[in-house]
C-alpha cells in the first residue's frame, strides 16, 4: 500500500475538532479555538483576528503580538492556505460539501477566486472605520469552533446555508472566494517555500489531478506550461493532486527560490 | 424576449442581470441585516462583562471571542453570548441571576484573556469595574420595607465599602428601625452577587452600567 496524504490530513482535521472539544471534556491542555488558544502552555493567535483587535480595540498586547508572529511565521512555511486544507472545521464542512455537490451532480460553476480578497479588504476597512471586527462577528470559524466548545448551536445556521449554496450552487465558494482569512494566508503563501512540484517528464496528461483539485485554476497553468512548481497562494497544498496522481509528476518539497516562469 | 445575442456571448441586459444586479441585491440585503445586527451590544442594553473588560464599544473590537475566559471561569459564571448579541455574538457575558461573579482574588479570566479585552493592567479586585449594583425598586426592597433581610448587604464581597445599612426609625410602626441597603457607586465592583442574591422573585437590586463621575452641568 503507498502512502496517501489524504490519512494524515484528515486525521489532523478531526484532531482539530477533538481538541477543541476538550475544555468542554474537562481536558485541561488545551483551552480556546482557532481564533486564540493555549496548547501545552504554548500560546496560539489567529493573525487575522489580531489585526482586527489591534485596529479595532486599539489595544496592543506584547505575547498577543508574539503568538500571532509566531503562528504567521509557521503558516508562512508550511504553506499559508494550508490552515485552509489541514487545520480549520469550516474546510472540512465544505470538503463535504464538494463530495455531496458530485453525488448530486448539480456543481455549479465557480466564482474567481481574487474575491476573498476583496472580503480581507472589507474586513479590515469595516474595523477601521467602525471598529465592528467583521470577520469575528460572522466567522463561521468561529460559530462552528463555539459550537464545539460551547454547545452554541444556533448560530450554525450561517455554516449550514453556507454548505447548501456550496452543495446546490457553486463549489466550495466560501473558502475559494469569500473566506477573509484564507486570502489572508493565501497572500502569506505567495512567498512560502512549501510548494506542489511537478516533474514534466512523468505527466501522463491524464488530467485526474485537475478532477481532485479544489482550485483547479492554480493547478492548471503551471502544468500546461510545464513550470516546476505551482506557485499561487490559493493552493490550499491539501496535496490531493499529489494522492491522484498514478505517474508520481507529482510532488512536495521545500523550494529554495521561486521559478522564473509563474 | 430579445436577450438573445446574434453574435453569442452575453448582451448588455444579460450581463446587468447577471453580473450586476444580483451583487447589489445581495450587498442591499447584507447590508440592510448588518445594520440591525452589526450595532453594538450596549444599543439593546447593558450587558455585564467579566472583570477588567474595556469599554463597550473597544471591548467589542478587540474581543476574539476564543472563549478562554469562559473556559478559565471556575464558577462558570461567564457565558459566550450567541447571535441575539448581534455584533457581540460569541463575546462573553455574565447574568448575575443565574451566576454572579464571585471575584476570584486572582481573576484568572483576566490572565486568560489573550488580547487584553480584559485588561492585563487589572491585579486588585477592589479596582473591578464591570457596573454599579442599583436599587430599582425601593417599594419592593424588603429592608426598606422595615422587614429584616439585608441579604445582599450581608453577601456583598465588599460588605460595609460598597453596602452599608443605614439606620433610621420606623415612622409606621413607631417602635422598629428600618435597615436601608446603600450601595456606595465608588466602591461598587458590580460583581453581581446582590443581584443574585436578592430573596425577591423580581430582584431590586441589579447591576446597571458603571455611572461615570458626573460632572457639575457648568463643568465642561
Amino acid at each position: 500500500m503507498t502512502f496517501k496524504w489524504w490519512l494524515p490530513r484528515r486525521t489532523l482535521q478531526l484532531a482539530v475538532v477533538a481538541l477543541i472539544a476538550l475544555p468542554a471534556l474537562g481536558l485541561g491542555f488545551f483551552r480556546g479555538n482557532l481564533a486564540a488558544a493555549e496548547l501545552l502552555g504554548i500560546p496560539l493567535a489567529d493573525p487575522l483576528a489580531f489585526l482586527q483587535a489591534l485596529i479595532g480595540g486599539k489595544v496592543l498586547v506584547l505575547s498577543y503580538l508574539g503568538s500571532a508572529l509566531s503562528v504567521s511565521a509557521v503558516y508562512f512555511l508550511l504553506g499559508g492556505r494550508s490552515f485552509c486544507g489541514w487545520i480549520c472545521p469550516v474546510g472540512l464542512i465544505t470538503e463535504l460539501g464538494d463530495k455531496l455537490s458530485r453525488y448530486s451532480g448539480c456543481a455549479g460553476k465557480s466564482i474567481p477566486l481574487a474575491s476573498s480578497r476583496w472580503s480581507l479588504g472589507l474586513v479590515l476597512l469595516t474595523v477601521a472605520l467602525t471598529g465592528v471586527p467583521l470577520f469575528e462577528v460572522l466567522s463561521p470559524i468561529g460559530i462552528v469552533n463555539r459550537a464545539i466548545a460551547f454547545a452554541s448551536l444556533l448560530p450554525l445556521l450561517l455554516p449550514a446555508a453556507i454548505l447548501l449554496v456550496e452543495i446546490a450552487v457553486s463549489r466550495r465558494v466560501w473558502c475559494r472566494s469569500l473566506c477573509p482569512l484564507g486570502a489572508f494566508y493565501s497572500l502569506l503563501a505567495r512567498f512560502s517555500p512549501l510548494r506542489v512540484g511537478f516533474v514534466k517528464e512523468r505527466c501522463t496528461h491524464c488530467g485526474d489531478c485537475l478532477q481532485v483539485c479544489p482550485v483547479r485554476e492554480v493547478l492548471a497553468p503551471p502544468l500546461e506550461r510545464g513550470a516546476p512548481q505551482v506557485t499561487a497562494g490559493d493552493c490550499s497544498r491539501c496535496l490531493a493532486c499529489i494522492d491522484s496522481c498514478s505517474a508520481k509528476a507529482l510532488t512536495v518539497d521545500f523550494f529554495h527560490k521561486r521559478s522564473r516562469t509563474r | 424576449m430579445g436577450d438573445e445575442n446574434p453574435k453569442g456571448g452575453l448582451t448588455r441586459r444579460q450581463f446587468l442581470k447577471g453580473s450586476a444586479v444580483t451583487p447589489l441585491a445581495l450587498m442591499l440585503a447584507g447590508g440592510a441585516i448588518a445594520s440591525v445586527y452589526l450595532r453594538p451590544t450596549d444599543a439593546r442594553g447593558f450587558t455585564l462583562r467579566p472583570p477588567g473588560a474595556l469599554a463597550e464599544k473597544r471591548f467589542l473590537a478587540a474581543c476574539v471571542r476564543c472563549g478562554m475566559c469562559a473556559q478559565a471561569c471556575p464558577h462558570q459564571a461567564i457565558k459566550l453570548a450567541g447571535g441575539e448579541a448581534g455584533a457581540g455574538i460569541g463575546t462573553p457575558v455574565i447574568t448575575p441571576r443565574e451566576t454572579p461573579c464571585y471575584l476570584c482574588q486572582d481573576l484568572p479570566c483576566v490572565k486568560a484573556c489573550p488580547s487584553g479585552a480584559l485588561d492585563k493592567k487589572l491585579e486588585d479586585i477592589e479596582q473591578v469595574r464591570m457596573g454599579t449594583a442599583v436599587i430599582i425598586d425601593r417599594e419592593s426592597c424588603l429592608s426598606i420595607r422595615g422587614l429584616r433581610c439585608e441579604v445582599c448587604y450581608r453577601q456583598c464581597p465588599l460588605i460595609d465599602k460598597a453596602i452599608t445599612l443605614q439606620l433610621r426609625h420606623n415612622t409606621r410602626t413607631d417602635e422598629h428601625t428600618i435597615m436601608e441597603p446603600v450601595v456606595h457607586k465608588e466602591k461598587c465592583v458590580g460583581c453581581g452577587i446582590c443581584e443574585n442574591s436578592c430573596v425577591l422573585p423580581k430582584p431590586v437590586i441589579v447591576v446597571r452600567r458603571t455611572v461615570e463621575v458626573q460632572k457639575d452641568s457648568y463643568d465642561f
